[in-house]
């Protein structure tokens, strides 16, 4: 096993992960509008500069759901397909509280500071908090089935009970709450932060909360409690007999990883103004997993990338191919699993070991035998 | 290297390097199985030796060196290929089928039709216990039983060679002595590659020996060349090896 | 002994509680209730079977979890559907598919010829990839010009007036013969250049022996007359099915979806699954984008649309049969059991459930095949040891499930509107049967399908009575699962580790 190893390349690559580089393309996506404006002319809320707004706001958004994804699956070695249920879980609480319980709420009460009325600001503050809660919940829940079962089990659980959330969120008994199959529409978010009249404040709150959230994981990935975890992944066993508790550092993982996920549903609550069952469904759980494939496991950065490709797909092949183009995608996706299979930042650190060991442990992740 | 005669070799594995995922396990591993004989692979706990059988079998295929069976370059061949060229495998956990029965074991091990019957009565005059328990359940059976089913099994056709691995372990002393009677009147029908730690087995087995030490093949030989040789015993083997006394003392009871 | 005995009690303790839970049940619903409700617990169990056989069977021997069975599950439903309306797709597509293979399955022929061949280092690495591309070329120029969507054209509601008055309203047009005849030949070049490529020419730790020429000969040679056959018939074969009897026509459909699945399956696994058993974790992805793809594939065919298929006559006429010899002389479309109603068409899906139990049962206990599937989900690589081809195995398995899996499409056909994602539901029961019963037991898979369709067909007969919706029953089949997890985390039938 001779490899030859390109120092200049190799710098790149590790200048890649620097957060220099994260902090160029914040830049760029700051002055993304303002440029696009000078360029076409339109106006900040206008034409195709607005149009691209949605577009990116989208993609920060899908790409916090995909990195909570990656922190599950590439750090903590868990692999969940009812991940949806705490991104669904964040949009529909948002929805419902807002909807239901805001208006009467900011109807009956007033809460002034001075001369300002703060009762909004109150709102949602709470609504974020019950956002919160609901996220741990939900992904203390999904723990709690993973103290007993491993492997294809658990993912067959996690499975069966995303989508037994998903047939409750449908179910008519409780449509004048959800809607049922149509979901919630019309959520009635404070003017700010209307996507329709203000989408520029949209669209610097998804793009700071997604480089906050980058941030905070990876804080949190470099941390003590961050390798215990990834630790765990590599050997559960031995972790226990140095004295730690593995359920413990799964908990957190997936706790943590259900909070950024649940924000994440909440902001795309806000953008389209909506709760709908797909966002809880297994297709999006396999958008985030698809996502964190492309752009490669157990690296942060890559379902970023991962969210920017599916959306420019999307975006793109919709143009070219038509309706069907699901299909192209498919058999691109196909194309990829086979030949690319360490997705696209992957692929460029494949060299690193502890990528390598990684993916190890992870294609291991569902093979009873050995 | 090439012009080895390998008329009287009926194996012949030439500096083999194995990795298991990065781990390199075998480092250069040598070792030449004449025609008709008992050589047993000798070396401490992890030194290898399990995984040189396997890279033999082509179960864990070696990336470099050759592997030459009756003359033939087996390496980097799929393992039932090689296995069905004439190599029976006794692995060490007693890998027998335990929701099948002693019976359904024994068919399954067949490469042609008709395999079984032909051998039928040699197996059941080896092990007469597998006959009386020829419909239980593969997971009924003691680890005795397992292990003869085991051996039995590699016996089904008609193989040039058999590797075994550790046929003594876990097993009573009793069942010890039962097993070597077996292996050594197999070696008359067949050629045997063994592994085993229990030195005065294998001694009283073997005529040839190849000690693997940390991933290398570092000697080979004679075995009553070794028998007499304590000074390389305790260097390789020493850790492993239970002092003669223990061993008397374990044959008594 | 003692685990014996506390087996014993185990089971003593299931039998007790199954009792105590079915008495209950029915006092509480009554009779009349309990009866149809069990009956249609059965009918959904033995759909529910049908998928799960395959799914339990393909993760116990090669660990695949595969999320593309409920598409299969679909296909099957599609390509039964479209032999029983419209078999213009299939006998049109039929001898491209043939030739195809045909090229393919030179392959173990021509592979020890070839690997022998001494070729510089550089052309074996470029050999095989001039291969696929000329693979690729024949095969395009071969397809184009088809208008496949117009083959696939049918009717929404076959059962329109239109096909009643003449059954073959639905048939569409073909190519002529001297537009057509090269085709399969640019079809099979394709096949033979993958099956060069594939072969690996000049690669010498390739193992192949030169032995039994006319022996490896034979699928191809064989294939070769199907082609031919294949051809004469593409124009008049449509036509003669569609005049068919119903009823024969229904039973040739369901064999057509099974060994379509039993092909399709097979092609599945060698291709896509095969390349990744190194890594599991990306099985599970190129199931699921396979699952995505067959999808998109089949709108694309046939719209997103629910179609419905004709029930065949021996399922359609209007009455009620007071017992099975009236049913079978009169074809009625529903069933007096015990004083109630029900329809003939599902007591054939619940035989059709119990038909296939049998079949893998015996495939299992009684074949030297069904010993190396038991044996294999232990231990695969000793199963290879004792010089077994392991692979091979494991693509007949897979090809077996989804072809069990096409068959309960087809079963469905009739009486579910057949749509693209009309397989998704299945899957998810599907898995949470295996789970129930315990993953690679065909015998779990049976109980847990009996279990799960029992607990569907109760919880909607209960949620109707509490005026919930079905949606409320459908999450609480995971309800069971759960309990089941918690008291055996291995499933009811699954091995502990």
């Amino acid at each position: 096993m001779t490899e030859n190893i390109n120092p200049k390349k190799n710098r790149f690559l590790t200048n890649f992960q620097d957060e220099r580089i994260i902090l160029v393309f914040l830049v760029l996506l700051i002055a993304f509008p303002f440029v696009m404006n000078l360029i076409t002319g339109t106006g900040l809320n206008e034409g195709v500069t607005k149009f691209w707004q949605g577009q990116f706001i989208v993609f920060f958004i899908m790409a916090v759901f995909a990195m909570s994804y990656d922190l599950l699956m590439g750090y903590g070695g868990i692999l969940s397909f009812g991940h949806a249920a705490s991104f669904g879980g964040g949009a529909y609480t948002f929805a419902l509280l807002m909807k239901h319980w805001a208006p009467n709420f900011m109807s009956n009460y007033r809460i002034m500071v001075g001369s300002i009325n703060i009762t909004e600001a109150i709102v949602l503050i709470f609504v974020f908090l019950a956002v919160l809660l609901i996220s741990i919940l939900i992904g203390l829940l999904f723990s709690a089935t993973s103290v007993r079962l491993k492997g294809a089990y658990f993912a067959m659980l996690t499975l069966a009970l995303g989508s037994a959330l998903y047939i409750l969120v449908k179910a008519t008994d409780f449509h004048q709450w959800t809607g049922a199959d149509e979901g919630l529409h019309g959520v009635p978010v404070p003017l700010w932060l209307n996507p329709t009249q203000n989408r520029l404040t949209i669209y610097f709150i998804s793009l700071i909360f997604m480089f906050v959230c980058y941030m905070v994981m990876k804080r949190m990935v470099n941390s003590p409690t961050g390798r215990v975890i990834i630790a765990n992944r590599e050997n559960e066993d031995r972790m226990r007999m140095i004295g730690y508790n593995p359920v413990v550092y799964r908990t957190i993982a997936f706790v943590s990883s259900s909070i950024f996920a649940g924000l994440a549903g909440a902001l795309y609550s806000i953008w389209n103004t909506s709760a709908s069952p797909t966002m809880i469904s297994a297709v999006m759980t396999i958008n985030a997993l698809i996502m964190t494939i492309l752009g490669g496991i157990g690296t942060l950065i890559g379902p970023i990338l991962g969210a920017a490709i599916m959306q420019t797909i999307s975006q793109f092949f919709y143009t070219w191919f038509g309706a069907r183009w699901p299909l192209v995608f498919g058999i691109l996706f196909i194309l990829i699993v086979m030949f690319l299979p360490y997705g696209i930042v992957g692929t460029w650190r494949l060299k690193r070991l502890d990528v390598k060991n990684g993916w190890k442990r992870i294609t291991g992740m569902l093979s009873r035998k050995e | 290297m090439n012009n080895q005669n390998t008329d009287d070799n009926i194996l012949i594995v030439d500096n083999i390097h194995t990795f298991i995922g990065q781990f390199h396990i075998l480092e250069g591993v040598s070792v030449k199985v004449p025609r008709g004989s008992i050589t047993v692979l000798l070396g401490r706990n992890g030194a290898g030796k399990t995984t040189t059988l396997k890279s033999i079998l082509g179960l864990t295929p070696p990336q470099e060196g050759k592997v030459i069976f009756d003359g033939m370059e087996i390496q980097g061949k799929r393992a039932f290929n090689i296995a069905s060229l004439g190599i029976g495998y006794v692995p060490e956990n007693r890998a027998i089928f335990r929701a099948l029965s002693v019976m359904e074991n024994l068919k399954l091990a067949e490469r042609k039709k008709g395999d079984f019957a032909r051998n039928e009565e040699f197996i059941f005059n080896l092990f007469p216990d597998l006959k009386r328990l020829y419909k239980l359940p593969g997971n009924h059976l003691s680890g005795g039983q397992q292990q003869m089913l085991a051996v039995a099994r590699a016996l089904v056709p008609d193989n040039k060679l058999l590797l075994i691995d550790e046929p003594s372990e876990g097993l009573a002393p009793i069942l010890i002595q039962q097993m070597m009677e077996a292996i050594r009147s197999l070696s008359e029908k067949t050629t045997i590659l063994l592994v085993e730690q229990n030195f005065l087995m294998a001694s009283q087995l073997a005529q040839r020996f190849t000690i693997i030490d940390d991933g290398k093949s570092v000697e080979n030989g004679l075995m009553k060349d070794l028998t007499n040789n304590e000074e390389m015993i305790h260097q390789y083997l020493g850790a492993s090896i239970k002092t003669r006394k223990e061993l008397e003392r374990q044959h008594e009871n | 002994m003692k685990t014996k005995k506390n087996k014993a009690i185990t089971i003593a303790i299931w039998v007790v509680i199954s009792i105590v839970v079915v008495a209950g049940l029915y006092l509480y619903a009554g009779k009349e209730p309990f009866i149809r409700t069990t009956l249609s617990g059965l009918t959904l169990g033995s759909l529910f079977f049908m998928v799960a056989a395959g799914l339990t069977l393909i993760f116990g021997l090669m660990d695949v979890l595969n999320f593309a069975h409920g598409t299969m599950f679909m296909l099957g439903a599609y390509m039964g559907w479209q032999l029983y309306t419209n078999p213009t797709f299939i006998f049109g597509l039929m001898p491209f598919i043939l030739a195809f293979s045909t090229g393919i399955m030179m392959t173990s022929a021509i592979k020890p010829y070839l690997i022998r061949w001494k070729l510089p280092v550089k052309w074996i690495e470029i050999l095989p990839r001039i291969g696929y591309a000329l693979a690729l070329i024949a095969a395009f120029i071969g397809f184009a010009g088809i208008d496949i969507l117009e083959l696939a054209d049918t009717a929404m509601v076959a059962a329109s007036v239109a096909t009643a008055n003449n059954p073959l309203a639905e048939i569409s047009p073909q190519l002529p013969f001297p537009l057509f005849w090269y085709r399969p030949i640019l079809l099979f070049l394709s096949g033979f250049f993958i099956a060069f490529a594939s072969s690996k020419p000049g690669v010498k730790t390739e193992f192949a022996l030169k032995d039994n020429l006319i022996k490896k000969l034979l699928v191809p040679v064989g294939l070769f007359v199907l082609t031919i056959i294949a051809i004469i018939v593409r124009e008049s074969a449509p036509e003669a099915i569609l005049l068919m009897n119903g009823n024969w026509r229904f039973l040739i459909s369901m064999l057509v979806a099974v060994a379509f699945g039993f092909l399709f399956g097979a092609v599945i696994e060698i291709a896509f699954i095969r390349p990744l058993y190194e890594r599991a974790f990306f099985i599970v992805l190129m199931t699921l984008g396979l699952s995505f793809a067959i999808t998109e594939l089949v709108q694309l065919l046939w719209d997103p649309l629910a179609y419905q298929m004709v029930r065949p006559p021996l399922f359609a006429q209007p009455g009620k049969a007071a017992n099975l010899l009236e049913w079978l002389r009169n074809g009625n479309s529903t069933i007096d059991i015990y004083g109630v109603t029900f329809p003939t068409y599902r007591l054939f899906v619940i035989l059709l459930g119990l038909i296939m139990f049998t079949f893998i049962t015996l495939l299992m206990t009684k074949t030297r095949l069904g010993m190396i599937i038991r044996a294999g989900v232990q231990d695969p690589q000793m199963v290879e040891a004792l010089g077994i081809n392991v692979k091979r195995v494991f693509t007949f398995v897979f090809a077996l499930g989804v072809a069990m899996a096409a068959l309960g499409g087809i079963g469905a056909g009739p009486f579910l509107p057949i749509q693209p994602l009309m397989g998704d539901q299945f899957q998810m029961q599907g898995f949470i049967t295996v789970v129930i019963g315990g993953m690679g037991s065909y015998v779990g898979a049976f109980v847990g399908a009996i279990i799960l369709g029992m607990g569907r067909a109760f919880g909607d007969y209960f949620a109707l009575k509490l005026s919930l919706s079905p949606a409320i029953a459908e999450a609480s089949t995971v309800i069971i699962m759960v309990i089941v997890l918690l008291i055996r985390p291995q499933g009811l039938f699954g091995k502990k580790e």
